[in-house]
């Protein structure tokens, strides 16, 4: 009888975990990919680094990898922000302009040589993610001081974002062809180096948010910000510090995204990235009203968005159809989250303690 | 002046409402003070001309926002809208039928984004960016390319012109062509009207503004007092999902096309008008009418900066950025101002702090702005400090029609001029019948041979699957952007000759022209840019 109890009990905290919907629906896709599509899961080894569909996922999930560690803090305070696409592309923009400045002049020349560059690649990277932080900056003033709400507050960097992008690059797509550069983007080392960045960004942020107090101020923030006040807690650093924080992730995405596509694309980088990011987020279980959030959690959810791209692409469904499916699967998604489903899936643990 | 601030005080809510409205009339004075063209009067109705769908979908909106919620889906509705009238009309439909199908089906959409909102709590922002997710992708699994609408009656009901009353005299006086509107033009106005007095004169009107505000509170507080909180969205939902239908047939109307890519970003302008037109985006506050003078504050950017010519297109997106944030600080400062003064109790101190505090954020984000402004002059300024050549002028194209009818002559059967380009090129191209291509560009002189077959294929898609000399191709030149090129055509088959020109970037080139171009191209030999 103890026994069963301990088994039941162990069912119970899988499915009150943050990752237990997440890596479901995960896996689903997954099975769905093994089953209709042959060789999905098979990995080849290309001169020392690895290929295949699976290292594909995460490869191309980076970008919404990184916007999601960045909007799961942003929405645990309760916030959201709307221009993390705007971010990448005015980031992208910086950093093109800066490797490849003849846009300026009014004229495009196609560098071929893959060793030039107008300023050293630090100072693309550095100044590109000031920028981006520039920009976190202002949507975090904009919410926590100014007391605008999120959505309006980044919704206005949204529309003028993308505006202030082609301003920097004159309206022009900047070809970058430094190599280093697009090392960033396309580069392997054993798995892809974007990857590497996903998870440097992501062990700073659960270092900072579980290992020092401020994951605890953001989720207390989140749940009640007035109380959060009087308990002492400086809520409008904290909003300040998550919104800066999201710019950077979306400074680091605009990066990989243009040294991805070797181009600074001001109109198509990034384009509605923000809301694959937001439903990475929500698919991770964070609730948009605020409280506790899960880093790890979001970033299956990014996956689960990019298993669902690739698995589509596969079985060959157009790309511009493919947002038709992702609604669907997003519906499906809810609708796995809404209350009804929860409170089955206690009842079936429940109903087992009783046996 | 004590009379004036009460009234001020009293009539505070109109406030954001009729800086926008003094904002739009000023702009546009400004700008017809400057530009002679903009005094003609059918210049100013053509800012309802250009935006009648924009106002349609904004009346809506307005309401979804008065509620406290939000909806993402209009673009993709809209693009769906035209696609499928579209498609259906191509197919030979009655178009009465087609009109009657698509606002209903607008209207399911709505309801159904509605029903999940209502019943399964979800976000409206979640909602209703799956439910723009699945009308754009939806709009693909019908038709991949822009379908070209040629339907008698929806010519008829696009480009009938409204007269206006009382402005036909004078015009004729002037001898200028009388000023008009058409037809979507009345029917947002109608709706306009039939919508302003819902939302003020009647229960289902007051309900609206009952629910939203107060971050969700005012919802639980009607929901309390008995109202029928979640038959009202549901029905706000199904009501914008109507106007998102409507807006995409006087869009398609506009167009005479239907696409799914149509409308990008759509939403954002209707939601800035909103914003623009004073209406709170928590809810609860503002008015229908605030909408239409956040509508032509758009227009009117529009038109001026089509106007003054040499600013690029994305200035209008940065334009209403700024004027959204404007008007947002404007609304915060009066609510934050209303709270101050309910809570008069609260300690003098702490008021002081929360004033300086905000003041400090003011002159904060004012360095903001200096800075990013900075940094992009800066980015802007430093390379042309060390660039070698002067900015290239804007390029002037002279087509080769000459030429090209001495290379006709010469035995040549496609003749194609591509000028301007962001390098302001002035490439000659001719194809003769034996497979023989030349090509000229700015004294550099290249040759090719393909097999002879090939340029008599070419020949036969050109003439007979694009149409080449029929009424479908025509020319459509205007003066080419700084990336785009210019292109002229003449080919000669069959007897027939006609020469057609065109520009890249521009929606008016007929698609079989494109289709000619992409034809073309690949025979062609390649010019290497000069560096």
């Amino acid at each position: 009888m103890k026994k069963i109890f301990n088994r039941t009990f162990a069912w119970r905290q899988v499915t009150e975990n943050t990752l237990f919907f997440p890596i479901v629906a995960l896996s689903l896709i997954l099975l769905f990919d093994f089953i209709f599509i042959p060789g999905f899961f098979s990995i080849e080894n290309r001169d020392g680094n690895l290929h295949g569909s699976l290292i594909d996922i995460f490869r191309n999930g980076s970008t919404v990898m990184l916007l999601a560690i960045g909007m799961t803090l942003v929405i645990a305070t309760g916030g959201v922000d709307l221009s993390v696409g705007a971010t990448m592309a005015i980031a992208a923009s910086v950093a093109g302009i800066l490797m490849n400045p003849s846009a300026l002049k009014n004229e495009v020349f196609f560098v071929t040589d893959p060793n030039y560059t107008f300023q050293p690649l630090w100072l693309v990277i550095v100044s590109a993610l000031l920028v981006a932080i520039l920009c976190g900056m202002w949507n975090g003033v904009l919410v926590a001081y100014m007391r605008i709400q999120p959505m309006v507050a980044t919704l206005i960097l949204m529309i003028s974002g993308r505006g202030i992008a082609q301003l920097i690059t004159n309206g022009l797509r900047v070809q970058i062809t430094y190599r280093p550069y697009s090392f960033i983007g396309q580069g392997w080392i054993v798995l892809p180096f974007s990857l590497y960045i996903v998870a440097a960004v992501f062990a700073i942020s659960w270092l900072l948010t579980r290992k020092t107090a401020i994951g605890m101020f953001i989720e207390s923030v989140g749940t009640n910000f007035r109380s959060s006040f009087f308990s002492g807690i400086d809520e409008k650093k904290i909003k300040l510090l998550v919104y800066t924080f999201c710019g950077l992730c979306a400074g680091i995405a605009g990066l990989v995204a243009s040294s991805n596509i070797k181009t600074s694309d001001a109109n198509n980088i990034g384009l509605t990235t923000e809301l694959d990011a937001i439903l990475a987020v929500v698919i991770g279980g964070t609730a948009m009203k605020g409280g506790r959030f899960s880093l790890l959690a979001s970033m299956v959810g990014a996956l689960v968005m990019q298993a669902i791209t690739q698995s589509m692409y596969a079985i060959g469904v157009p790309a511009f159809a493919l947002q038709a499916i992702k609604a669907v699967v997003v519906i499906l998604v809810i609708l796995l989250y809404s209350e009804q489903v929860r409170t089955f899936v206690r009842g079936v643990s429940a109903s087992k303690k009783v046996v | 002046m004590n009379r004036i601030t009460a009234f001020i005080a009293r009539n505070r809510q109109f406030i954001p409402m009729i800086s926008t409205a003094v904002l739009a009339l000023t702009a546009y004075a400004i700008g017809a003070y400057f530009f002679v063209g903009m005094r003609n009067p059918q210049v100013f109705f053509n800012l309802f001309r250009n935006t009648a769908f924009t106002l349609i979908s904004g009346i809506g909106m307005t309401l979804v926002i008065l509620t406290g919620g939000i909806d993402l889906s209009v673009s993709g509705v809209v693009a769906l809208t035209t696609v499928s009238s579209a498609v259906l009309l191509r197919e030979g439909w009655n178009p009465w039928l087609v009109i009657v199908l698509m606002l209903l089906m607008g209207m399911s959409l709505g309801a159904l984004m509605g029903g999940f909102i209502v019943k399964l709590k979800v976000q409206p922002f979640i909602a209703t960016l799956a439910g723009m997710w699945f009308a754009r992708g939806m709009c693909f699994f019908i038709s991949d390319d822009a379908v070209q609408i040629d339907n008698h009656v929806f010519q008829i009901i696009g480009q009938t012109k409204l007269l206006i009353p009382g402005l036909m005299e004078l015009s004729a006086s002037r001898g200028t062509p009388p000023p008009y509107i058409t037809i979507p033009v009345a029917v947002a106005f109608l709706l306009f009207i039939v919508v302003i007095f819902v939302a003020q004169y009647t229960r289902f009107g007051r309900t609206v503004y009952a629910i939203g505000g107060n971050e969700g509170r005012n919802e639980q507080s009607a929901r309390l007092m008995g109202l029928p909180v979640d038959r009202t969205k549901f029905l706000v939902y199904t009501f914008n999902g109507f106007c998102s239908a409507l807006a995409g047939l006087s869009f398609a109307l506009f167009v005479e096309s239907g696409h799914g890519l149509y409308a990008p970003g759509f939403e954002l302008d209707v939601i800035a008008s909103v914003v623009m037109g004073g209406t709170m985006l928590t809810g609860g506050a503002g008015y229908v009418f605030g909408t239409f003078f956040g509508v032509m504050v758009l227009a009117v950017t529009q038109v001026l900066i089509q106007f003054i010519g040499s600013l690029s297109s994305w200035w209008t997106k940065i334009v209403i950025g700024a004027l959204t944030l404007i008007f947002i600080g404007v609304q915060t400062v009066l609510a934050n101002r209303k709270g101050g003064r309910r809570g008069a109790q609260t300690a003098e101190k702490f008021v002081a702090r929360r004033r300086l505090q905000q003041r400090l954020a003011l002159g904060f984000s004012a360095l903001l702005v200096v800075g990013i402004a900075a940094v992009v002059s800066i980015t802007r300024a430093a390379p042309t400090a060390t660039a070698e050549t002067p900015a290239a002028a804007q390029c002037v194209v002279e087509f080769h029609e000459e030429e090209a009818e001495s290379l006709l002559q010469g035995g040549a059967v496609i003749v194609y001029n591509r000028a301007a380009g962001p390098l302001c090129v002035d490439e000659l191209y001719a194809i003769y019948p034996d497979g023989r291509v030349t090509a000229d560009a700015d004294g550099k002189k290249l040759e090719k041979q393909i097999s002879p077959t090939e340029v008599e294929q070419v020949l036969v898609a050109i003439s007979v699957d694009h149409k080449w000399f029929t009424n479908e191709i025509y020319s459509t030149y205007l003066n080419p952007c700084r990336q785009c090129f210019a292109h002229y055509i003449k080919i000669a088959y069959d007897g027939q000759e006609k020469a057609v020109t065109g520009v890249d970037g521009t929606t008016a080139m007929p698609p079989g022209y494109a289709f000619a171009l992409a034809e073309i191209r690949p025979l062609l030999p390649v010019i290497v840019p000069a560096p």
